[in-house]
């Protein structure tokens, strides 16, 4: 045999034991095996960590199994949904799904769909016009109204610049939806004597964030505020006030909520920051699944519980973290009857 | 691969032949994709009882698809001693450039046609630089890859645009009979590919031209113009694959992800093509992105943690270059 024909023959002899082995091979059972999946975003910031601690501890709570597969970072839009369709064959009774983009989703979402299994989509929205075109049936959405949590933070920001002031807006991803939506909603909500003077995309990276803080202090040495899309990347700008010797003048307000973020608004290095609950969203998710799983409808779309942190709240907020520290509103909690 | 002068063979020495070969390191070395692969199907196969059901199989062809395109392309630039490190860009700017074509009103079929010319351009730009004016395509490619990441963004005002179109939710979600049609894509890409390398003149002189580009030169090899065509069919092939990424997706999304940059190369090298050029083939690379594709489901599958997933990622791609030390 020449050495080419053999190297052919290895290779159908490969396929001819994969396809074997496949054959005598695991069979999918059209029965699921009632345990839930969630996809999340990536545990490189710990806003999704906490999301994923809240999952798996109401699991444990309502007694039910979960398996949670999180993205390899915040930008690996084809890896989590290389992710999810993994997970898709393997039949579970209910999905929970936090994409990374309003599509990138879509796809592995429609046989999951289509097997009538329930998809509770949390904390960023699917896109309804791409879920609609691909025939998805979403059971609920559960998160926090992005443009809602812009606009408290630009009230806040007016009650500490009373007197007006110039503030620089700091992104996310650029064209990134929540990011967007938190941006517009702060813009909407400033009073007339706060101007933005310059906006940038820092990529959810707090390393990025210090960076372009650094130079807009530079360059505008008479900035009073600062309002950035995420507490991972306020962390970044705070850090460059300080470096400049500024602390305490220039105001920072973001949204999350996360530990490191409430400690240093106790310290002063942040301003305040609009808490979302990643852990209640979790939480809410996990509850949505077994109401869904227990055969009940579930509400279209809730609203997970938003909170202003600020240094008079901060002792407080962090003493019940993760969780919020006032009631909120959870529709499936009578669904489940706990 | 040693030949063993085969006039006049029986049966019993032709494998007493095989056999000694089986034994030398360098043979395994050269299939270390494969072995590699062989192993990890039996140890997920017993791990899960799902990895091996036709539907993962077919789960896992189709997220291979777009790497086994990038690293064809890869394998193309690297069997000529070179390296293409803007694929990952020329692969963001094609799938923009559709995105930007098709929600403009431009005919579906046309943003595709541009999709893949924007690739192109990529790849003759890295092409001419490098083979014209004579600068490392380490350089180049890293110099491109940042260029089109901005045009891109440009492009895009780096907003990301959702793409409904009923022809590329086909393309990702369709088949015939059993078959994906992402994963037919992707193999004839690469019978194409291997038919071009192993049987015209042109990949003759491909190979000849990694190999030793003195001789090759000597014997009246145009390099030069073997190089541009090299970086050339990587871009088309990026191109060709924003088409398919931006199905999966359903955008075009103006961030560049360097995952697919780094597993393609590492494809091409855990395939059996030496770095050095001249050396190689298209199977070797084809089996290496099925590897680091069936690595992640895989693991997966077997409910490992994200953090785990990349130590067992470099682990596993560690020991193969190690068994890799046994090239000839």
């Amino acid at each position: 045999m020449s050495a080419m024909l053999r190297k052919v023959s290895i290779v159908l002899a490969i396929l001819a034991l994969v396809t074997m082995i496949a054959a005598c091979g695991g069979t999918s059972g059209s029965s699921s095996n009632g345990n839930v999946a969630a996809i999340i975003k990536g545990l490189d910031n710990p806003f999704f960590q906490a999301m994923q601690q809240g999952i798996q501890d109401e699991s444990r709570a309502l007694s039910t199994t979960v398996t949670v597969q999180a993205a390899t970072s915040i930008t690996d839009t084809t890896g989590q949904a290389d992710k999810l369709q993994a997970l898709a064959g393997q039949n579970y009774a209910c999905y929970v799904v936090n994409p990374i983009s309003g599509t990138n989703l879509v796809q592995p979402l429609v046989p999951i769909s289509q097997a009538g299994k329930p998809i509770i989509n949390i904390d960023n929205p699917i896109s309804p016009q791409a879920a609609q075109s691909a025939g998805l049936k979403i059971s609920t959405y559960i998160g926090t109204d992005n443009i809602s949590a812009g606009k408290m933070a630009a009230a806040e920001m007016a009650k500490l610049l009373p007197n007006g002031g110039t503030v620089a807006l700091i992104g996310g991803i650029a064209g990134d939806v929540t990011s967007q939506a938190r941006l517009t909603g702060f813009q909407q909500g400033l009073p007339s004597n706060i101007h933005v003077i310059q906006t940038v995309a820092a990529n959810w990276d707090r390393q990025t964030a210090l960076t372009d803080a650094g130079n807009i202090l530079r360059a505008n040495p008479d900035l009073s505020g600062f309002f950035v899309a995420n507490d991972d990347m306020a962390l970044g700008v705070g850090r460059a006030i300080s470096d400049a010797g500024k602390q305490g003048q220039v105001k920072v307000v973001s949204v999350d909520g996360i530990q490191d973020a409430l400690k240093a608004i106790q310290t002063g290095t942040l301003s305040a920051t609009v808490s979302q609950y990643p852990y209640t969203i979790g939480a809410m998710g996990m509850e949505a699944c077994k109401a869904a799983m227990e055969g009940k409808t579930l509400p279209t779309s809730v609203t997970a519980p938003v909170l202003v942190v600020t240094q008079a709240n901060a002792t407080q907020a962090l003493a019940s973290f993760p969780k919020p520290f006032a009631s909120y509103n959870d529709p499936f909690t009578s669904l489940i009857g706990k | 691969m040693s030949r063993i002068a085969t006039t006049g063979q029986t049966g019993q020495s032709q494998a007493a032949a095989t056999l000694r070969q089986l034994r030398e390191p360098a043979f395994w070395a050269d299939w270390t994709a494969a072995v590699a692969l062989i192993i990890l199907v039996i140890v997920f196969g017993i791990g899960s009882s799902t990895f091996l059901s036709w539907g993962n199989i077919q789960a896992i062809l189709v997220a291979a698809a777009i790497l086994v395109m990038l690293s064809v392309g890869q394998a193309f630039v690297i069997l000529t001693a070179g390296i293409d490190l803007s694929v990952a860009s020329a692969l963001t700017l094609g799938s923009v450039v559709l995105g930007q074509a098709y929600s403009h009103g431009w005919n579906m079929v046309l943003a595709c046609v541009l999709a893949i010319l924007a690739g192109i351009a990529v790849g003759v730009v890295n092409g001419l630089v490098i083979a014209k004016a004579k600068i490392t395509d380490f350089i180049v490619t890293l110099g491109t890859l940042s260029a089109a990441a901005g045009v891109a963004l440009i492009l895009s005002n780096g907003e990301p645009v959702t793409i409904i179109s009923s022809f590329l939710l086909r393309l990702a979600t369709g088949s015939v009979g059993p078959i994906p049609y992402f994963v037919i894509v992707a193999a004839v890409v690469a019978i194409v590919a291997h038919i071009v390398l192993f049987h015209t003149r042109f990949g003759t002189h491909l190979l000849a031209t990694g190999g030793d580009p003195e001789a090759a030169r000597a014997m009246g090899i145009n390099t030069d113009r073997v190089k541009i065509a090299a970086y050339t069919i990587s871009g088309f092939l990026a191109g060709l694959a924003s088409i398919l990424l931006a199905a999966r997706i359903g955008a075009a999304e103006p961030a560049a992800d360097t995952t697919f940059l780094l597993n393609s190369v590492a494809a091409v090298v855990l395939g059996g093509v030496s770095l050095f050029g001249g050396r190689g083939n298209i199977i070797g690379p084809v089996v290496g992105a099925l590897l680091l594709t069936a690595l992640v489901n895989g693991l997966t599958l077997l409910g490992v943690s994200q953090f785990y997933q990349q130590l067992a990622i470099g682990i596993i791609v560690v020991l193969a270059a190690m068994l890799m030390r046994y090239q000839r």
